[in-house]
């Protein structure tokens, strides 16, 4: 549960002012018999969109984004880089804002930075607009708000990251999502992390902890049926490419993949190796795995929000294979289809 | 008391030196009875002196100007036209200072800062000792500012010194350093000694090595004609960056006394391996930058910028290895970076510790722990941070680098006095602590000569370069990385 937000202080600022106009900030909100401490443990940059609302103040930036929650469970340097791509003129952002999001009783309050561009340049400024405000010594994830299906991630951004961080539930077009990340994934050049894959996870250890030590290795002919709930295509193809991928499977074998009418499970998988069988079922609370005459085995599924599955990532420092490795069949089967 | 600034109306002036003025009379730390006289060759009223120094502060000073504040400050400042050109031509200046000093009542103590360019020094002070301005008993007082650069090399440094000890007296001469000035570099010492946590760590059994790192994001801008007869090396790593070298590798002083501190960190800069020859071209890379990105803006390479040679080969970068060959820190090096249009304005020491040992949580070869890293900021963001690996909540155990962070701005609120206040301050009191004395000046000109005669010699290989708004060359990346280590990303 994360901590709520005490307070957000705020003001309008210039690209050039940002960090005298944070530094300012925490001057107004030092008080003797009220202490704050500065928390960061990473850098998040969030590219978005830009939006017509006008920055009033910090909640309206970050309460659409559900930074504040991100902030309480992981407190990072917050960039939110309000950006419009397709520019070919390089150019400095035409405006920013600097905030602080406080948390904690009044004697043990702690604030969280809060950086707000807005840029319309051409890709090549990025890099430099960014290392401005990034704290070099701590990692840095860019997250990709917007649908990478439609909005390409923009490469000198996202190689300045460790970690892109995304969800995939929100691409409009499961092919040119893959085909935009493919690139990222054969140069090894930056961590995945996917929100959606995230949600896969209580399904993908219950099927792993069903198909035993030897699932893996498994030499019997694999078939795969998955029925998704309507919108959760990307799930679906994740979740099959994660059966499948690591088992060498030919370009042909490509999973039966259909969208249910009723919307009582997000998913449901059958898997046919040999003359077994396993089903599972992925709820928004469970996970029930059934396999042949055995009694099946329900493993509970986290409740998390967003902002819970985004901090968990930011913890994340490690490189996720698995997710990578099922991208990469994603991407060999679009290609061959 | 009298501060009389030579250059009185020129950019230090203006952007430094009144506005940190101002905020000592608002402070109320300046003396009751003080004139502040600034010198120059234009004929400038007092009325239009003051006007210039008001613009100065609303633009510069770290606080807004207070309209009853500034009256009074205003009735302390004068203007008086002064040229250097020819025989007793300040005697106009003394007659208007005595004339001052008697309306306000003052003993005739005086405080000559040279705010001047580096050509200027020698005349100055010559003609302030013909104009039998100075006193070496210290009755009146009479103490001497001098900026740097002092000389452009060992022994031009000599020849200011020389000059100067002339007329002064060393105990009567500040040579200044801003960087001395700051909050963060001064809390060096006290992190170092107050602290006993730190103290025992600072040597070469649990220090793997130190970088210092002096960032600027700015070009040349204006400063071409002075830039391009000095270059990185001269403008930052002679005074500030050797300065603040000396400062982290101090030992310990028995007293907090202006020259057993300056006797301390003499020490460390004779103590500096000397390197020469074909170590030069081994542990220090030099570059300019070319053309890139400022905050998203495109901004021209050195060599277009106006008022440089378009065959340049002034160093806007330079990164060193070095060693300091005493006991404490035998075979630690230290490594050493500053440029112009770099990503951003950052200046920092950082203390690498040494790994622990691979076992453990340090096991896995694949994902090494980072090793603790204490951090001091000088600016902006002034702090100091401690870098730690901790356990991440939860019930798996996972490590993850977190910072103990100390950050001036949310610890102390109100803005920390600038620099020049405070050096100001200890020229008023009498206390040469932060200042350079000469014979650390001559030892960090007698360190770096030898590199600057190697480049002189070698004027037909190419200049390494980088991008603005990038972290200097691959060269600089290799010297590290050749070590083993990196540049710590800041």
């Amino acid at each position: 549960m994360a901590s709520a937000v005490a307070d957000r202080a705020w003001r309008q600022s210039t690209p050039e002012r940002i960090e005298p106009d944070l530094a300012a900030l925490w001057r107004d909100l030092a008080r003797p018999d009220q202490p704050i401490a500065r928390a960061v443990m990473s850098n998040l940059v969030v590219f978005c969109s830009p939006t017509d609302a006008d920055h009033a103040d910090a909640g309206a930036i970050t309460v659409p984004l559900g930074l504040n929650d991100v902030a309480a469970l992981h407190p990072s340097r917050l960039i939110v880089l309000e950006h419009e791509p397709g520019r070919r003129t390089p150019d400095a952002p035409f405006a920013a804002g600097v905030g602080i999001i406080t948390f904690g009783p009044p004697h043990a309050r702690y604030g969280v930075e809060l950086i707000v561009v807005r840029s319309a340049c051409a890709e090549a400024s990025l890099p430099s607009i960014v290392r401005r405000f990034v704290r070099g010594d701590l990692p840095t994830t860019v997250w990709w708000t917007e649908d990478l299906s439609t909005t390409s991630p923009l490469d000198a951004l996202v190689t300045m990251g460790r970690q892109l961080l995304y969800d995939s539930r929100r691409w409009d077009d499961l092919r040119r999502g893959v085909s935009a990340l493919a690139p990222l994934v054969a140069g090894r050049r930056v961590d995945l992390a996917d929100l959606n894959w995230r949600r896969l996870s209580p399904l993908r250890q219950a099927l792993e902890h069903a198909a035993g030590p030897a699932g893996s290795t498994s030499r019997h002919e694999v078939t795969v049926r998955i029925v998704h709930r309507r919108g959760e295509a990307a799930l679906a193809w994740l979740l099959a490419a994660s059966l499948l991928a690591t088992r060498d499977h030919a370009a042909g074998a490509a999973p039966e993949i259909e969208e249910s009418q009723d919307d009582d499970a997000v998913l449901s998988v059958v898997i046919r190796h040999g003359t077994g069988e396993t089903t599972a079922t992925l709820t928004s609370h469970s996970v029930v795995v059934a396999q042949g005459s055995a009694p099946p085995f329900v493993v509970g599924v986290p409740i998390a929000s967003e902002g819970d599955a985004v901090a968990a990532e930011l913890r994340t420092l490690s490189h996720d294979s698995r997710l990578d490795d099922a991208i990469d069949a994603l991407a060999r089967w679009f290609a061959v289809a | 008391m009298t501060i009389v600034i030579f250059g009185g109306n020129g950019d230090l002036a203006h952007r430094k030196l009144l506005p940190a003025l101002y905020n000592l009379h608002v402070d109320g730390l300046l003396p009751p009875r003080i004139a502040i006289a600034g010198v120059g060759r234009k004929d400038t009223p007092d009325a239009a002196y003051r006007e210039f120094a008001k613009d100065g502060i609303t633009k510069f000073s770290r606080r807004p100007i207070d309209e009853q504040a500034w009256q009074t400050f205003a009735a302390m400042l004068f203007f008086v036209k002064a040229s250097l050109d020819g025989e007793q031509v300040l005697a106009p200046l003394g007659a208007r200072l005595d004339i001052i000093e008697h309306e306000r009542g003052l003993p005739g103590d005086r405080i000559y800062y040279f705010a001047l360019p580096p050509a200027l020094f020698v005349p100055t002070v010559k003609q302030l000792d013909r104009a039998r301005f100075v006193n070496r008993t210290g009755d009146p007082v009479a103490r001497l500012i001098v900026e740097k650069p002092i000389g452009r090399d060992l022994d031009s440094a000599r020849a200011v010194n020389d000059a100067i000890a002339g007329v002064f007296d060393e105990r009567q001469i500040y040579r200044i350093d801003h960087y001395l000035g700051k909050e963060t570099v001064q809390n060096i010492l006290v992190m170092r000694f107050a602290n006993s946590i730190f103290e025992p760590l600072f040597n070469q059994k649990y220090v793997d090595h130190v970088q210092i790192t002096v960032a600027e994001e700015e070009g040349v801008g204006t400063r071409a004609g002075y830039y391009e007869q000095a270059g990185a090396l001269r403008d930052m790593v002679q005074n500030h960056m050797l300065q603040l070298v000396a400062l982290v590798a101090m030992e310990p002083p028995h007293a907090l006394d202006a020259d057993v501190i300056r006797d301390e960190k003499l020490e460390v800069l004779e103590s500096l391996r000397p390197i020469e020859g074909a170590a030069i071209d081994a542990n220090v890379v030099r570059a300019q930058y070319a053309a890139g990105f400022d905050l998203g803006k495109p901004v021209p390479g050195y060599r277009e910028e106006q008022g440089v040679d378009p065959c340049s080969r002034t160093e806007t970068f330079v990164a060193l290895q070095i060693f300091i060959d005493n006991w404490r820190w035998a075979g630690v090096p230290f490594f050493l970076r500053t440029g112009k249009r770099l990503p951003k304005r950052a200046s920092e020491i950082s203390v690498h510790l040494k790994e622990v040992p691979p076992i453990l949580f340090n096991a896995n070869p694949a994902a090494r722990l980072d090793p603790n890293v204490l951090s001091v900021r000088i600016q902006p963001d002034e702090g100091f941070s401690l870098g730690i690996s901790s356990k991440l909540p939860g019930p798996h155990v996972r490590v993850y680098p977190v910072k103990m962070d100390f950050h001036y701005g949310s610890t102390f609120g109100g803005s920390s006095p600038e620099a020049y206040e405070r050096l100001l301050l200890d020229v008023i009191a009498g206390d040469p602590t932060l200042f350079m004395r000469r014979d650390a000046v001559e030892a960090a000109w007698r360190w770096v000569m030898p590199i600057l005669e190697r480049w002189a010699e070698t004027t037909t290989d190419s200049l390494p370069a980088y991008p603005a708004g990038d972290w200097g060359p691959v060269e600089a990346g290799q010297l590290v990385e050749s070590t083993g280590r990196r540049w710590r990303a800041l």
